[in-house]
């Protein structure tokens, strides 16, 4: 049963290895430039002393000449490629045995069809939990140059380093795998799963993430002039410390002296990304949990 | 004999009362009947009638709602390992995966029967000079039937069942499949049984028969014995169905003479008969024919299944 | 080997059709006393017939006398249809050809006289039955 899991899943396989090769290639192309510019220009120790403030020339240079390559739209992109990627393997998974009749092969075997569901997915999630930390780490050491400017907990940064890739593609894969087994086509069956999937992903994102721990307040004293720090430019951000998350100022403040900030420090980036990937992981085992249990209540 | 310790002397196949709901309409009821051990059963039906009902029930694919069934003797849940292992397979437009190759089909057959016989299922592509690493998509559709045969063949279950295999075929790929599954047979008595909605072509092959319409046994039984039961009589138009020494299962109606086909009560044939009619046999096709024209609705008034079953009996329909 | 033939659509039940193969190989020669007949899976792979069928075949066979299974060997020819004795053809032609001349008298043509034969056959069967 596992090499028949492996043997359909083979092709599937192949084209994720392609696109793992294909980012890994260009982090490397991008990544070698970035870390050669990093250490030509002295920031390391500038960062270490001073967090930025004391060579704001060489930041922007850095920032301006590899900024493009973490731009806003190409992010925007792989925002939604770990849902793509998890639709793509979740929905045919039972949608297609359906769709093409050869569950009437498949499960007329002599292997119950709740144990060759359970064995693909041991495989199949197994794949993609690797290709999920593959993807990761090849995205975490591209990055590392410009995270020690930016940190990792801000937005677009977050998304693609520790654990919450991964559960991302769990997530969507559950979701089309369920929704393959009530829809009993395969394309239908990723659309209706990757709806609900950036909805989600979007709402904990915006209104979620932000929240998971109380923020904390910074008050700056703006009586000789203020800078307007918060977005993912500036280093380091308001409240001098890299790697915070400047969550914007709290409402009714207008016309004071002392101006205050939400935030959340970047020593907790690790405990949200483990609320986050729970969230999301806890999604998936529920998913994956109803496509068993609906399986093996079909009349056939 | 495949599996002599597995079927012993059960019947292939028992089933009493066998029914399936779905929802609020009944795809099978009241289904009974006995099917010995090594015969090759026909079951004949219109689509709809519940024939692959019937099948997934047997091959445990499917849970009855109601009644009992038994293959060899034994009683399992659906889905279960052991229901499945009973019974081979080959379902409707023999379904395969298309990038497979022929060896990869073999090697999942393997990899999902522990009584999986390789050797069966390579000597039988020698034999008709199928590669084993041609592509299921490169073989014709004649081909990949032999495949989907030699699969279910090849699991050496006591049970082979066949959902409308050939209805896909051309004629020869038709013959050429029904060859390899008589010479099966032949070779180890398995217990066949192969729904269809083509009668001509099932004659040759089946010597037990089911007809089914609207999710009722319409007739069950040994070809044989089915056959000796019944008559085609010419009789006077005037003549009531009453008068008639057996059920009447299908009557057509001339100007002045009717040809009845009548399931025959030995009882009240020697007393009944009468000189101006003609009596003649009963062909293999007329017989499931006029069964399959019959309304759904009507008693079949089976013997077999009224001594199985207590309660009133059923009256006969009369026009 | 002997081949045998199936008409699907003769209406004659499948078994009844190789027995009467086999008498008619006989009167004709083609089939001679000793001569094997096939097994019953070369019959079934050639034909795609029902075993039983076969089986059911010799056996009404070896019940007329005509052939018989060796164990092990097959089953093979073990006696002879003789076709009646030249004069009982000679009687028999004598009466038919005074029959075909009354009814020519008696004014019926070719085919009225084929119907008649064919109608007077299947009365005396249904008689049988």
């Amino acid at each position: 049963m596992i090499w028949v899991s492996w043997r359909q899943s083979r092709s599937q396989a192949i084209a994720c290895l392609g696109v793992l090769a294909a980012l890994a290639v260009y982090a490397i192309l991008v990544g070698s430039s970035m870390r050669t510019a990093f250490s030509h220009d002295g920031l390391a120790a500038c960062l270490a002393r001073s967090q930025g403030t004391s060579c704001p020339a060489a930041v922007s240079a850095f920032m301006n000449k590899f900024g493009s390559a973490v731009n806003i739209a190409f992010w925007s992109v792989l925002l939604i490629a770990p849902g793509l990627l998890g639709v793509l393997v979740g929905a045919p998974l039972i949608a297609r045995e359906l769709e093409f009749g050869t569950w009437r092969l498949a499960w007329s075997q002599t292997v119950p069809r709740t144990r060759w569901l359970a064995v693909k997915l041991a495989l199949v999630t197994g794949g993609l939990v690797l290709l999920g930390a593959a993807i990761t780490a090849v995205i975490t050491w591209y990055r590392a140059p410009m995270d020690r400017l930016t940190g990792h907990l801000i937005n677009n940064v977050y998304d693609f380093e520790g654990l919450v890739l991964t559960a991302y593609i769990l997530c969507a894969f559950g979701f089309a795998l369920l929704a393959g087994l009530l829809l009993r086509r395969s394309i239908p069956a990723m659309i209706a799963a990757f709806i609900p999937w950036l909805a989600i992903r979007l709402a904990v994102e915006y209104l979620l993430r932000p929240n998971f721990q109380a923020p904390l307040t910074f008050r700056q004293n703006c009586a000789s002039g203020c800078s307007v720090g918060a977005g993912i430019g500036s280093v380091p951000p308001v409240t001098g410390h890299i790697g915070d998350w400047v969550l914007g100022q709290p409402a009714g403040q207008s016309g004071n002296q002392l101006v205050s900030y939400l935030y959340q420090p970047a020593d907790r980036f690790w405990h949200f990304q483990f609320i986050e990937a729970g969230l999301f992981v806890a999604l998936t085992a529920a998913a994956l949990g109803a496509a068993i249990w609906l399986l093996h209540r079909r009349p056939a | 004999m495949i599996h002599d310790d597995v079927v012993g002397n059960a019947p292939a196949l028992r089933t009493a009362g066998l029914g399936r709901r779905y929802g609020h309409v009944w795809g099978l009821r009241d289904c009974t009947l006995t099917v010995p051990a090594g015969a090759v059963v026909g079951l004949v039906g219109p689509n709809g009638a519940g024939k692959t009902t019937l099948l997934q029930m047997i091959i445990g694919l499917l849970q009855p709602t109601e009644g009992q069934l038994e293959v060899f003797g034994e009683t399992t849940r659906a889905n279960s390992a052991k229901a499945l292992a009973r019974v081979g397979y080959v379902a409707q437009d023999h379904p395969l995966y298309r990038d497979f190759t022929v060896a990869d089909m073999f090697h999942l057959g393997r990899a999902m029967n522990p009584s999986w016989d390789q050797g069966v299922a390579t000597a039988r592509m020698d034999a008709l000079g199928i590669p084993l690493k041609r592509k299921i998509k490169g073989l014709s559709g004649g081909q990949q039937a032999q495949v989907s045969l030699a699969m279910a063949l090849a699991k050496r279950a006591p049970l082979l069942a066949l959902d409308e295999p050939v209805s896909s075929l051309d004629p020869i790929a038709r013959l050429d499949f029904m060859r390899e599954l008589m010479a099966a047979a032949a070779d180890t008595g398995v217990t066949v049984i192969v729904a269809s909605h083509v009668v001509s072509e099932l004659e040759r092959l089946c010597d037990w028969l089911i007809v089914l319409t609207g999710g009722r046994m319409q007739l069950a039984g040994p070809v044989d014995d089915l056959l000796a039961a019944h008559r085609l009589l010419t009789v006077p138009r005037a003549t009531r169905d009453a008068e008639l020494p057996g059920l009447a299962i299908h009557r057509a109606d001339s100007d002045r003479h009717s040809t009845v086909l009548v399931r025959i009560d030995p009882a009240r044939l020697a007393a009944q008969e009468r000189r101006e009619w003609g009596v003649e046999p009963v062909g293999f096709e007329q017989l499931v024919l006029a069964y399959l024209q019959r309304p759904s609705g009507a008693s079949t008034d089976n013997p077999a299944q009224a001594a199985a079953r207590p309660g009133p009996a059923t009256k006969e329909v009369t026009r | 080997m002997f081949r045998f033939r199936l008409d699907s659509a003769s209406g004659v039940p499948p078994y009844l059709q190789l027995v009467h193969q086999v008498r008619q190989s006989l009167l004709l020669g083609y089939l001679r006393e000793g001569d094997r007949l096939p097994t019953v899976k070369d019959v079934v792979s050639d034909l795609a017939i029902n075993p039983n069928t076969v089986v059911k075949a010799y056996r009404q066979l070896e019940h007329e006398g005509l052939a018989g299974g060796k164990p092990g060997q097959g089953t093979f020819i073990t006696g002879t249809l003789s076709p009646a004795t030249p004069d009982t053809h000679h009687a028999l032609r004598a009466s038919l050809e005074r029959w075909l001349r009354d009814a020519d008298a008696a004014g019926l043509n070719d085919d009225e006289v084929t119907a008649l034969i064919a109608v007077a056959r299947n009365d005396m069967r249904k008689e049988k039955v």
